[in-house]
């Protein structure tokens, strides 16, 4: 490993360069990561300063500007086309330990807008709590350490990173101190955290050992020509594809989901749901077509990861979705769903042929539907935190008539119903109408048709809520709904909003994630 | 001049805005507000008919308004080619005449609404009339796409709104199943009309209905040879045009209620009854023979798809009127009819006679609507009694009602020369002379043959039942008037049942000699604008059938099947006569003498109904048998199965984190040892 | 043959040869069961009580706070020893200096988090502090 000097003074091309103004200094790149750090410092700050104060409104602004921040930034940078082929291609940093590219920065944006509406929804939520300084702090790091996975380039630092997601996250599943069921969530999920941390790091050791390096690209280079260690760095790869499972809820690594989803405060379910798993999708996307050679010739270890993903893919969508249609609890069913969902995303690495045509569109429109799919699952869990605020119950007959009493709020909840079922004409339709066509052309029309098969079964679980909400009798239990959380109830409406906008604007999205993954097979 | 073409969008705004004013706004206006509705339907029914004068003077038209996706400028974007997903619209002969059909009786439905809504002092009128204005905007956009997947989307919004307006009363226990169930049946046959849809782009890289790049007509380049599709596991391209043509179909017999997804159709009368006559007349129902009839370029290329709709057409023709036959209900024979119907479009279109199903879509929209409005009369009448045996003797009470129902019924019983028999007949015509060279489709053309006694029969009890005889209940003595409101939709709709047949007179153009009475086949045929790959000789030209007659040419050949079918439809009706236009033994008929003449009578009546019932109890105890067993079946089956598998997995997760822990383990090292040995690691 | 094989004996010879020993005593031996064998053997002490106890969650703070420095330690070290030769090779200050800085400062920002928000004070559940006040009162 050469240590390169990366130049703070060198102006270069790739980063925003309006004619007229001087580009951006290199470590720029890395802003919205910084700013989610500083936004996290600064919560701290704040707490430390005023520990006693009641300053959940102050700390909740500060979490959003910074949230805010970081989407804005890369937003701009995508919008600039920074770290894209056409402009100089990815920006390395640290001796390659972190490349940010389209990748990075699409999925950084979906970490941001999730990470946003959470810490806007919380405020509310939390309004009880005394000191919510470190719920804040914990979501705004853990997400600068999704932003982190995203971009993280070596095997060290994916590590690091995925433990700096990991471990607020157990702290924040376990945020209710009070509550029997959060603290045996966050449990459940240290525990089986820990387990597919070991095997995840057990992997990165047999792919060093057998590699000789943590970087990718020179563990791309070495798998070229393993001889004698393909079957040590085989082994090894299996054990990570393990430690991905665990982040995005795959089979087998998915047990923890449904109790970890159920018992966290709800507002943290919709976090890890949507943004813990949308980074543990990124940088399994950079691993498999970076150091693996997903979507190149089958290398010396002898497996194409494509298949393995495949059946890991219809696995997991089958089961999350026939176990999501027996549950009685509304969570609980979307804490399945979300397992489901999953499975539709693992297509993105599953639909990859050898030298396949169509290898950048699926992968594309699987980061597409994790975009999506961040809007629509974030503004469930947070109608079911509004839900759980006003104290009506938890299954599917305690929402009974909650359309009469909450109709903007039901009026969004239904739209994220539908969007999630994949009905025309809401976002989640058009993403996985991109994916399964994309899968199709790529030959694998039979994960198609399985997914299209699994969407038609959600279609069951997904009306039953709907149907709930507006069809049945209202119960006496909706007396308790005596309030309206502005904060919450904004976040609910403007992930409704994204939703429902993805329509006209999905052009942009698709093309963004389409040419960010293309460049990934280049 | 300003072009007409330019207010295409406007006349599928037109009722959309009128949903969203009746949605926001509707509490506070006059009549829930009906009258917006009102019109935006009169505009939209103006606009279409300046299009379609447009058309007749020789326009037509293909644009695309806006493009959401294009995949222009990445590298291996979707599809084999570039693709670019639209939004526009197409105007041409059909779906001119079809924006004129539709808006028309949405405009009736909607007057007629004020008579059975409004004075009835329903509830949450703001709500239905926004739901007759999306279903209609729904509709007219489903009938101006420009493409596959602008119609699928159109569509799924027909589908939705249908739910909407048949669970109208959701309070009742029976409209919420009943919306369910039409929405989910539908939604069935969707599924495969989405496969569809990818398939097509996937096989043509697009998927619009005109231009030389077209589907149709690249899939008729393909079959020649001339371009190159995509195709699954090197299937021929004519197998796998049939697969896919197949898989489309499974939405248009889903929406058009044809065997064996017809299910939903009858329950769907929980709905409101303007919205029946919506939903048969012009809408939902009509979506699917549209849809086939759009891209009928495609489906001529398969014969074997074409065999299929013909077969399930005439089946669904022949099945669902027997099953008409010994309903109580006024509404309910009258949604057995429209299944019927709408089995006698699809074996026109697989049968390659494309203008003859397009005629019966027309006629059949007139005539079905105004029954359905003259059965909201009735009920409006016997204040919500639907059942026919507590009626009777309305005749004189009920004029308007009467004669503008007896004209639609003849219409529907094919008698010459109302509306309906023009239609049939040319439908059975095509039938027959395609049919002679094909044995299939004879069969089919038998079974199409066979309902037209039972129609004319069911559809004249229900007259005779309804009108005729005595008042059996006292409501029936004494109905309720019925306003303006009522009776001039029912006017309207009266006349066309009378004089739209006259549009085609193809018969009278063979027999007599008489050119240019067809004016329904020049107008399909672009003889007065139109695109030249959508026209009905080019249809013919592609499509497989040649023409056979019997009994030496072709006038002898109208003439028997004309009269053979009014044959049998007098038949039908005679017998209806006899069994059913008497009156009812109530206390003074007795005393009036001939006491023996009319006691026999009912006996002969009662023995005759049972005798009758017995015979199609066969027929129709086995459709059922069919509907709650197999079909139904195996919709449970799969629901149960995954509901079972569901619960095991429930019972994996039993909460206790060591066995997590566990299963995870042996669930890494199952996958290491199964990929290891697959991949050679170990050795 | 594969270098796996050899790992596969070695795995079989580690676990059978201890079992194999444990096997033939069992065999060999007599059996004489008494109390003293069965008790926890403390390096001769008699054990008291049960090892099965709950510690207070104070120990636990402070040793998450001895990870902070410990850490910074491990970091400091090697960064010390560069520190050095590095600026003599003409590496800038800033370059050298800041990045320690940003860390050490970051790791500030949580230990003075955890002390203001009482990690390191001793009893202040309010439960505790509710008693002892009203212990005091007369």
């Amino acid at each position: 490993m050469s240590v390169q000097q990366p130049s703070t003074v060198e102006p270069l091309a790739a980063l925003p360069a309006q004619t007229g103004a001087a580009p951006l200094p290199e470590w720029t790149a890395l802003g919205p990561v910084l700013a989610l750090v500083a936004a996290g410092l600064l919560l701290l700050l704040w707490d430390t300063v005023f520990p006693n104060r009641r300053t959940n409104t102050e700390l909740s602004v500060i979490a959003a500007v910074g949230s805010l921040a970081a989407l804005a930034l890369s937003g701009w940078y995508l919008a600039a086309g920074t770290g894209r082929p056409a402009t100089g291609g990815a920006i390395t940093l640290f001796a390659e330990a972190i490349t940010i590219d389209g990748l990075a920065l699409f999925f950084t944006a979906i970490v941001a807008s999730v990470t946003t509406l959470v810490v806007v929804a919380s405020r509310d939520y939390l309004t009880d709590h005394e000191t919510p300084g470190e719920f804040y702090s914990l979501v705004v790091l853990a997400a600068a350490g999704m932003a982190l996975l995203a971009s993280a380039s070596s095997l060290a630092t994916i590590f690091v990173a995925l433990e700096m997601v990991s471990l607020p996250s157990y702290a924040l599943v376990a945020y209710l101190k009070e509550n029997r069921g959060s603290v045996e969530a966050g449990l459940k999920y240290f525990l089986v955290g820990a387990v597919s941390s070991a095997i995840f790091v057990f992997g990165i050791s047999l792919v060093y050992a057998a590699t000789g390096s943590l970087l990718l690209s020179d563990v791309a280079a070495a798998f070229g020509d393993l001889g004698d260690l393909a079957g040590v760095a085989g082994v090894g790869v299996v054990m990570m594809i393990a430690g991905f499972a665990f982040k995005t809820a795959s089979v087998p690594v998915h047990f923890w989901a449904p109790e970890v989803y159920e018992g966290a405060p709800a507002p943290v379910s919709a976090f890890l749901s949507s943004a813990s798993k949308a980074a543990g999708f990124a940088v399994a996307f950079r691993v498999f077509t970076e150091a693996f050679h997903l979507g190149g010739e089958v290398t010396a270890v002898g497996i194409d990861w494509a298949l393995v993903f495949a059946v890991l893919a219809v696995v997991t969508m089958t089961l999350g979705n026939f176990a999501a249609a027996v549950q009685t609890e509304v969570k609980r069913m979307l804490a399945y769903s979300s397992i489901g969902h999953a499975g539709y995303a693992l297509i993105g690495l599953a639909a990859i042929s050898a030298g396949g045509s169509h290898n950048g569109a699926v992968m594309g429109a699987s980061m597409a539907h994790l975009f999506v799919y961040g809007f629509m699952n974030t503004g469930a869990f947070l109608f079911i935190a509004m839900v759980e605020r006003w104290g009506v119950g938890r299954t599917f007959e305690d929402y009974a008539g909650l359309g009469t009493v909450a109709p903007m709020a039901s009026v969004a909840m239904t739209v994220f119903m539908f969007s999630l079922a994949g009905l025309p004409p809401f976002g989640g339709f058009f993403s996985k109408y991109f994916l399964f066509a994309g899968a199709v052309f790529n030959g694998f029309w039979w994960l198609a048709a399985v997914g299209a098969l699994n969407s038609v079964l959600s279609l069951y679980y997904y009306s039953r809520v709907v149907k709930a909400i507006w069809i049945e009798d209202p119960t006496d239990a909706l007396a308790a709904v005596d309030s309206r959380p502005t904060a919450l109830y904004g976040a609910v409406i403007v992930a409704a909003v994204a939703t429902v906008v993805v329509l006209p604007g999905f052009g942009p999205v698709i093309e963004t994630a389409e040419a960010a993954a293309t460049a990934l097979f280049g | 001049m300003v072009d007409a073409f330019a207010y295409v969008p406007a006349i599928v705004a037109l009722p959309f805005v009128s949903f969203l004013v009746a949605l926001a706004f509707g509490k506070y206006l006059p009549k829930g507000g009906a009258f917006g509705g009102i019109a935006a339907t009169a505009g939209s029914f103006l606009l279409s008919l300046w299009v379609l004068a447009t058309v007749a003077a020789g326009g037509q038209h293909v644009e695309t308004l806006y493009t959401w996706v294009s995949t222009d400028g990445i590298a291996g974007g979707i599809g084999p080619q570039e693709i670019e997903l639209t939004f526009g619209v197409l105007i041409d002969p059909l779906s001119a005449l079809m924006l004129v059909i539709v808006t028309l009786i949405a405009m009736l439905v909607h007057v007629f609404s004020l008579g059975y809504m409004n004075d009835e002092g329903e509830p949450d009128l703001p709500r239905y009339y926004a739901g007759l204005g999306l279903f209609t905007a729904s509709m007219l956009g489903f009938v101006v796409a420009d493409n596959l997947l602008m119609a699928f989307m159109f569509f799924e919004l027909v589908g939705l709104c249908s739910y909407l307006l048949i669970g109208f009363h959701f309070r009742e226990p029976g409209p919420p199943s009943a919306a369910k169930k039409a929405f989910l049946v539908t939604r069935f046959g969707d599924y495969f009309f989405l496969v569809g849809v990818v398939a097509v782009f996937a096989t043509f890289g697009t998927a619009s209905f005109a231009g030389s790049e077209s589907f149709p007509v690249l899939a008729e380049h393909a079959l020649a040879g001339e371009f190159d599709a995509w195709t699954p596991f090197g299937l021929e391209a004519g197998t796998w045009f049939t697969a896919v043509g197949l898989l489309v179909l499974g939405g248009a017999i889903g929406k058009s209620a044809q065997f064996p997804l017809h299910t939903w159709l009858p329950d769907a009368m929980e709905g409101p009854t303007p919205v029946s006559a919506l939903i048969h007349a012009a809408t939902m129902v009509a979506a699917g023979v549209y849809l086939v009839a759009r891209m009928y370029g495609f489906y001529v290329l398969t014969p074997t798809t074409m065999a299929i709709i013909a077969f399930v057409g005439g089946f669904t023709a022949l099945f669902a009127a027997t099953m008409g036959l010994v309903k109580d209900e006024l509404k309910q024979v009258l949604a057995y009819s429209t299944i019927s119907q709408y089995g006698y479009m699809m074996l026109a279109l697989g049968a390659g006679g494309y203008v003859a199903a397009v005629f019966h879509l027309m006629t059949h929209a007139f005539f079905k609507a105004l029954l359905f409005l003259g059965a909201g009369a009735v009920i409006i009448a016997m204040h919500h009694e639907e059942n026919m045996w507590e009626m009777g003797g309305l005749k004189e009470k009920l004029p308007v009602t009467y004669w503008t129902f007896l004209a639609g019924s003849l219409a529907l019983a094919g008698i010459f020369p109302f509306a309906g028999f023009w239609s049939k007949d040319e439908i059975l015509y095509e039938a027959l002379v395609h049919g002679l060279n094909e044995p299939l489709l004879l069969g089919a053309w038998a079974m199409g043959l066979l309902a037209v006694p039972v129609t004319a029969f069911y559809t004249f009890r229900m007259v005779f039942l309804t009108f005729h005889g005595e008042p059996r209940t006292d409501v029936a003595r004494d109905p309720h008037p019925v306003r303006w409101n009522v009776k001039g939709p029912l006017t309207v709709l009266g006349v066309l049942a009378v004089v739209a047949g006259t549009v085609n007179m193809v018969p009278v153009q063979k027999v007599l000699g008489i050119e240019g009475i067809d004016l329904l086949h020049l107008w399909l045929d672009g003889h007065y604008g139109g695109f030249s790959e959508l026209t009905s000789h080019h249809y013919a030209e592609l499509g497989p059938y040649s023409s056979g007659y019997i009994a030496g040419g072709e006038v002898p050949t109208v003439l028997i099947g004309a009269g053979v079918s009014l044959a049998l439809a007098l038949g039908g009706l005679g017998l209806a006569w006899k069994l059913y236009n008497v009156a009812e033994p109530a206390e003074h008929t007795a005393a009036l003498g001939g006491v023996k003449t009319v006691l026999y009578n009912n006996y002969y009546q009662d023995e005759l109904q049972v005798r009758l019932a017995g015979v199609t109890a066969g027929v129709a105890s086995a459709a059922d048998t069919f509907d709650q067993g197999v079909i139904d079946g195996v919709v449970n089956g799969v629901s149960s199965v995954s509901l079972v598998s569901g619960d095991r997995i429930r019972r994996v997760q039993t909460g206790v984190v060591t066995h997590y822990a566990a299963l995870l383990t042996l669930g890494v090292t199952g996958l290491i040892l199964v990929l290891g040995v697959l991949g050679g690691w170990f050795l | 043959m594969s270098d796996w094989i050899a790992i596969g004996a070695l795995a079989v010879v580690g676990i059978g040869i201890p079992l194999g020993m444990m096997g033939v005593s069992a065999l060999l031996r007599p059996s004489v069961p008494e109390q003293g064998k069965r008790t926890i053997y403390e390096s001769g002490e008699v054990p008291t009580g049960s090892a099965h106890i709950r510690f207070n969650i104070q120990y636990y703070m402070v040793a998450l706070l001895f990870l902070v420095f410990d850490i910074e330690t491990v970091l400091l070290f090697p960064w010390v020893v560069i520190y050095r030769p590095a600026l003599n090779a003409g590496v800038p200050m800033a370059r050298l200096l800041l990045p320690m800085l940003a860390f050490v400062g970051i790791l500030t920002v949580g230990l003075v988090w955890a002390w203001r928000n009482g990690a390191v004070e001793w009893m202040s559940s309010p439960r505790a502090m509710r008693r002892k006040t009203e212990r005091n009162q007369p």
